[in-house]
């Protein structure tokens, strides 16, 4: 993989077959990379072509296959508004996702969906809309943002929190910067720990939380490692925010992808089909339960 | 003196604490000001001091042999700094203004002759340590968990 950004396949390849996704459940419709960039250690983006007719709606995951070695439910990080092109940031930890690391520009990849429940965009409008995001939570969470800035009239007051374990870990870094830059969003960041050359804030994400005006008619949309999120919704709960107000993206090895192999069985629930995105209150009594 | 019991009474530490209360404090309190890169504390000094932030913001670090300073959480206006003021002893890490820091510091000892003296103070001062200290710990435990690994 290359580390810095590229639109056109240095390979040459092929053409590819043309199918639409969604065709078939199971079928993997193949896209090609046309761009990868490196973001942080072990955490890449691929850009691909989309077929004609393809869109997803912010929160949705998609199943990424690398040819003869697997596949992984990974979330689309693109923006929503912009259907032609499928992105998603990827973190290389695991027997797929480790050689999907070492593909490049020109290369393809089977893409089945888009999958899952989306963040309830629409339904915030209107409100003030407070985004709090985790290490690469950040990922799932950005094309509702994207959705959000792109109508920023129809929102309140807008606010994104976002924690990293350090300032070389935090994910897109230079679009944060270019947020914090607008007049009409408040963007604050937030590191585990960090070098005397980091000015912002240090400590843990529920901090920022402190500084923050949150009304519980506010659109309140949480993304990260399950434990910061127990810990947000704790915070906000002892603020007297209604669980309604907050919604949640859940993660579980999702394998079919809709709903029928029962890899990510979450309570009742199947997190591909009936999430990954919860109101908060629909999934209270699992949040903090010992085994689920 | 009159003004200093109206700005620490401002301080979220002493907000609705009886006003005999804080009355009672001022006589322990003096205004402090740091600027960029001064030390309120140094490890292994002795913690003589309460401070409670008015303005800038602290670095706490942690030193490290032949290295930078590796700063664990940042603390700003509203928050303290020693809530260990009751058990006093050695700090474990330095506490660096990042920039101006306007702050009052309470003498330590004086704090707990008061608290002594007045049994109903010191159990106010005491559960609002408490709960600064719990705070602390619930986030020194989050960060310990290194959840974004």
């Amino acid at each position: 993989m290359t580390s810095t950004p590229s639109t056109q396949s240095p390979h040459g390849s092929p053409s590819l077959p043309k199918a639409s996704v969604g065709a078939s459940a199971y079928l993997p419709t193949p896209m090609r990379i046309t761009r990868a960039v490196r973001e942080i250690a072990e955490v890449f983006t691929f850009e691909m072509e989309t077929p004609a007719g393809f869109s997803f709606r912010p929160g949705q995951f998609n199943m990424l296959y690398v040819h003869g070695v697997g596949e992984v439910p990974i979330s689309v990080s693109g923006d929503p508004g912009d259907s032609s092109r499928l992105v998603h940031t990827i973190r290389a930890v695991g027997s797929v996702t480790r050689p999907m690391e070492k593909l490049d520009v020109g290369d393809v990849i089977g893409v089945r969906g888009p999958y899952g429940a989306a963040w309830p965009i629409a339904e915030a409008k209107g409100k003030d809309v407070l985004f709090v995001a985790g290490g690469l939570g950040l990922a799932p969470i950005r094309p509702a943002i994207l959705e959000v800035l792109a109508n920023r009239s129809a929102y309140g007051r807008v606010t994104i929190l976002y924690g990293a374990r350090s300032p070389d870990l935090i994910l897109y870094r230079s679009e944060l910067e270019r947020w914090r830059g607008r007049f009409d969003v408040k963007v604050e960041v937030i590191v585990d720990s960090a070098g005397r050359d980091w000015y912002g804030p240090v400590g843990v994400v529920t901090r920022l939380l402190d500084g923050v005006a949150v009304e519980d008619d506010d659109a309140i949309f949480l993304c990260g490692p399950e434990i910061m999120m127990r810990f947000l919704v704790r915070s906000l709960k002892e603020r007297n925010i209604p669980e309604e107000a907050i919604w949640v993206s859940m993660e579980r090895s999702m394998k079919c992808g809709v709903g029928l192999c029962g890899h990510c069985q979450f309570g009742p629930t199947f997190i591909c089909k009936d999430g990954p995105v919860y109101r908060y209150d629909q999934v209270a009594r699992l949040f903090f339960a010992r085994e689920v | 003196m009159d003004d200093l019991e109206r700005v620490l009474r401002a301080h979220p530490f002493l907000a609705d604490l009886e006003t005999e209360h804080v009355r009672f404090l001022v006589g322990c309190a003096k205004n402090v000001r740091f600027r960029g890169g001064e030390y309120l504390l140094r490890e292994g000094d002795n913690e003589n001091d309460l401070f409670l932030i008015r303005q800038g913001t602290v670095a706490i670090e942690m030193p490290r042999p032949g290295g930078e300073a590796l700063t664990i959480e940042t603390v700003g206006p509203g928050d303290v700094l020693g809530v260990s003021c009751l058990t006093p002893r050695a700090a474990h890490l330095d506490c660096r203004a990042r920039d101006t820091v306007l702050a009052f510091a309470l003498d330590n000892r004086c704090v707990l002759q008061k608290m002594k003296d007045d049994p109903r103070l010191g159990f106010a001062l005491s559960m609002r340590l408490l709960e600064r200290t719990y705070d602390r710990l619930s986030r020194a435990r989050l960060q310990h968990l290194d959840i974004y690994k």
